[in-house]
């Protein structure tokens, strides 16, 4: 055997953790902007581009996409090489990797404040920008492959099969969620429909949260704890069990986001089961990851980056607590719509992820410099900004969470609702909003210090790009002479493209288990006769509401509670969905649930909300969209979204494609003869028409016709 | 809590034959788990730490 000499590729590491940074920095700036319109509407700035439906899609895609998912690419690139003892596959492959993953990032940036946007949570990016995320999920995909190949190590470490799944699970996530048909460049409608979109849109939701924002972390936490502390993770075996389990459960889980919706009870309650089971596999990790530390916690009191990752762990622990808890239907009932989710998501995302990022951040750059960090004393002040500013936000987040699913249920003696007034309810959790910003301010603050801190440390140190390293060449197992090598997971431990379709199958079933029986059999979804196709006119005001990122704030989702139908009415069908591509029933009620609106005000009270909505509901934190009604609304597509709409199976009748935008003009002349009856002067061939009339037919396909609901339903 | 597994129109079938799915997913991995070398472990956990 010879021992050979190699280098460890440091600039991609590097270049990753700069992006890391950056890209950080900015994410958590556009949450405290969306965070403070949520308190002062003024925040908007009047502009189309900075309004909030347009940008909270351009926070999440930055901080899930961009900060965590180049923290992803730093960890995997640093510690793949090191478990591997080799060099990435190709440098080239690592450059157009890198490269790629900024343009993605950058596309996002500039086509979500455009109003680009399919409206599917975390998958907003439109269909180009789809293909090119697959694309360069594949170089990394070969990248890491390749790399395994040439590996100089035998056996893979628990880390790296974190790392497989993350790559398998997410590429299959990532195309069964975005099967979409393209109507223009950047526009496309989902091939599905509905209950069967929602289950998707959530069985990718819940995924992306486990394998983007949680397995690859796991396989960073078991490579990078280890080293910090200086000592190997408490069991190994338990983190065998660990992965597997995780990996199997946490794919059948998704649908506890649709909880008392119009999704089939079967599939509520099988998402309830694995979502409880959870709670093991994901104990199990954080508490693998703290015993790492017996007898090592003196080292905790003097070493940040531990401090990080004992904070991190600690999130991750709580927040995997509630996630099952919220899962149980009595509580869902309460916290789902509600700010209790938001704070849910960010004890993971600021504690689990940030603080994770942050430790290994610490850790590895003094590192690929070969120097010290530059200073210890703001890094020490980071931990503790970063910790009050989790505390700041989580806690008021919480508090206004309760109050609203409290207060929304709340009934008077008399049996009414003792808060008709929705708005009565957002008026009461505001100063808990300033709070959650001040929160978020306090972490940015300390994310900026960090910026510092380590910019400081580059420039005093240099950057090793290539480091040496020495390792013997992997014999070729010739005899098998321990039994135990046998053993079927040492051989897959040593066959990676094995590793792969093993991990592939066991998440695979999950998602058929859940998914095949709502696509396959009819009556899970019964078809409602009265629930007629929209006019041209309303879909093109749907697409509209699509743009301006409605569904970020108003859910279109009655749920079968007495506090729910009293207050919006009829609660919400799954036959009522089947032509919605995509759903639209959302995940927070910032505003009210709109399914029921159609009917409920005129065209005027629409017209004057739009342009003012505080001029209609005093002290609303709405934005105002004044330019809906400067803006003229194109009608050249209505041809094209028609012909989708049919091959998506929405039964218009044949040839009407060429006469559908004479219909729209039609409606659309009616809306506006109702407003000039109201003393208000529109052009009929402003969006705002489209818009009201979308808003006007919403839910009243069956206000009239309640005999055709069917009996199961 | 319980009232939510039952209750579910003839589809407990769905719920049930997951459950049983994973069970056996899980003894084998179990049995996989107990049976494992002492040896190999040790060496497995050592890897971060002799990069």
């Amino acid at each position: 055997m010879q021992l050979e000499k190699f280098t460890y590729d440091n600039k991609i590491v590097r270049n990753f953790g700069i992006a890391t940074i950056v890209w950080g920095v900015i994410g958590m700036t556009v949450g405290l902007l969306i965070a403070m319109q949520l308190f002062k509407p003024g925040m908007n700035m009047g502009s189309q581009y900075t309004t909030f439906g347009r940008i909270r899609p351009l926070h999440t895609n930055a901080v899930i996409f961009a900060f965590v998912g180049n923290a992803i690419f730093m960890g995997v690139y640093y510690s793949l090489q090191r478990l591997l003892k080799a060099r990435m596959f190709s440098d080239a492959l690592s450059s157009i990797h890198f490269w790629g993953w900024q343009l993605i990032i950058l596309s996002a940036v500039i086509t979500l404040p455009l109003g680009f946007t399919t409206s599917h949570e975390y998958a907003e990016l439109e269909w180009p920008i789809d293909i090119a995320i697959t694309l360069i999920w594949v170089v990394f995909g070969i990248n890491m492959f390749g790399t395994i190949f040439k590996r100089r190590e035998r056996h893979l470490y628990v880390a790296i099969w974190f790392y497989i799944a993350t790559f398998v699970t997410i590429a299959v996530l990532h195309i069964v969620n975005s099967f979409e048909l393209p109507v223009s460049f950047m526009k496309s409608y989902y091939w599905y429909a509905g209950v069967q979109d929602a289950l998707v849109q959530w069985w990718y939701g819940h995924n992306a949260v486990a394998f983007f924002l949680t397995t690859p972390y796991l396989g960073m936490m078991y490579y990078f704890l280890p080293k910090m502390a200086n000592r190997p993770v408490y069991s190994y075996k338990l983190s065998i069990l660990h992965f597997w389990s995780l990996i199997f459960i946490y794919i059948w889980a998704g649908p506890h986001h649709l909880l008392y919706s119009s999704l089939p009870g079967w599939a509520q309650s099988l998402g309830i089961v694995f979502s409880i089971m959870l709670i093991a596999p994901s104990w199990g990790g954080m508490i693998n990851g703290l015993l790492t530390l017996r007898g090592a916690w003196d080292k905790v009191r003097e070493d940040v980056t531990l401090k990080f990752m004992v904070v991190a762990l600690t999130c991750y622990g709580m927040a995997t607590f509630e996630g099952p808890m919220l899962s149980i239907k009595q509580i869902n009932g309460i916290a789902h719509f509600t700010d209790w989710i938001v704070a849910h998501v960010h004890v993971g995302a600021l504690g689990w992820n940030g603080f994770l990022t942050f430790g290994v951040l610490y850790w590895l750059i003094p590192r690929i410099y070969k120097t010290g960090l530059y200073s210890k004393k703001l890094a020490g002040f980071h931990f503790w900004i970063g910790t009050l500013g989790i505390l700041f936000y989580a806690v008021p987040m919480y508090w206004a969470g309760f109050t609203q699913g409290l207060m929304w249920k709340e009934f008077t003696p008399e049996g009414l609702l003792k808060y008709p007034n929705f708005l009565a309810v957002t008026l009461q959790i505001i100063p808990m909003h300033v709070f959650r910003a001040v929160g978020g301010g306090f972490y940015l603050l300390g994310a900026i210090v960090m910026t510092f801190n380590l910019a400081k440390t580059m420039l005093k140190g240099s950057l090793q790009a290539n480091e040496a390293a020495e390792a013997m060449a992997l014999a070729p197992v010739i005899v098998e002479t321990n039994p135990m090598d046998k053993k079927w997971h040492r051989v897959l431990e040593r066959k990676p493209m094995k590793f792969m379709v093993f991990s592939l199958i066991i998440i695979l079933i999950g998602g058929m288990v859940e998914m095949m029986p709502t696509f396959t059999i009819q009556s899970n979804v019964p078809t409602i006769s009265s629930v007629k196709p929209y006019t041209a006119l309303e879909l093109q005001g749907r697409d509209l509401y699509i743009r301006e990122g409605c569904v970020n704030c108003h859910s279109q989702m009655v749920r079968p509670f007495r506090s729910e139908t009293e207050r919006y009415g009829e609660y919400s069908k799954a036959g009522e969905f089947v032509y919605d591509h995509p759903f639209l029933w959302g995940s927070k009620r910032t505003g009210p649930d709109l399914h029921r609106e159609g009917g409920k005000y005129s065209h005027a009270w629409h017209f004057n909300h739009l342009l003012d909505p505080a001029s209609m509901s005093p002290g609303s934190i709405m934005p105002p969209y004044p330019w809906l009604i400067e803006q003229k609304l194109d009608i050249s597509t209505t041809p094209a979204k028609i012909r989708a709409m049919q091959t998506l199976g929405v039964p218009y009748p044949e040839g009407f494609d060429k006469t559908a935008n004479d219909d729209l003009k039609k409606q659309a002349m009616e809306i506006t003869a109702d407003l000039k009856q109201n003393n208000i002067k529109v052009k009929s061939d402003r969006e705002i028409v489209a818009i009201i009339a979308y808003l006007q037919r919403l839910g009243t396909d069956i206000k009239a016709n309640k005999e055709t609901i069917p009996s199961n339903q | 809590m319980f009232e939510q597994l039952k209750n579910l129109a003839g589809r407990e079938y769905y719920l049930i034959s997951s459950l049983l799915l994973f069970m056996v997913f899980f003894i084998i991995v179990s049995i996989y788990l107990i049976k494992l070398n002492k040896k190999h472990i040790s060496n497995m956990s050592q890897l971060p730490l002799n990069d």
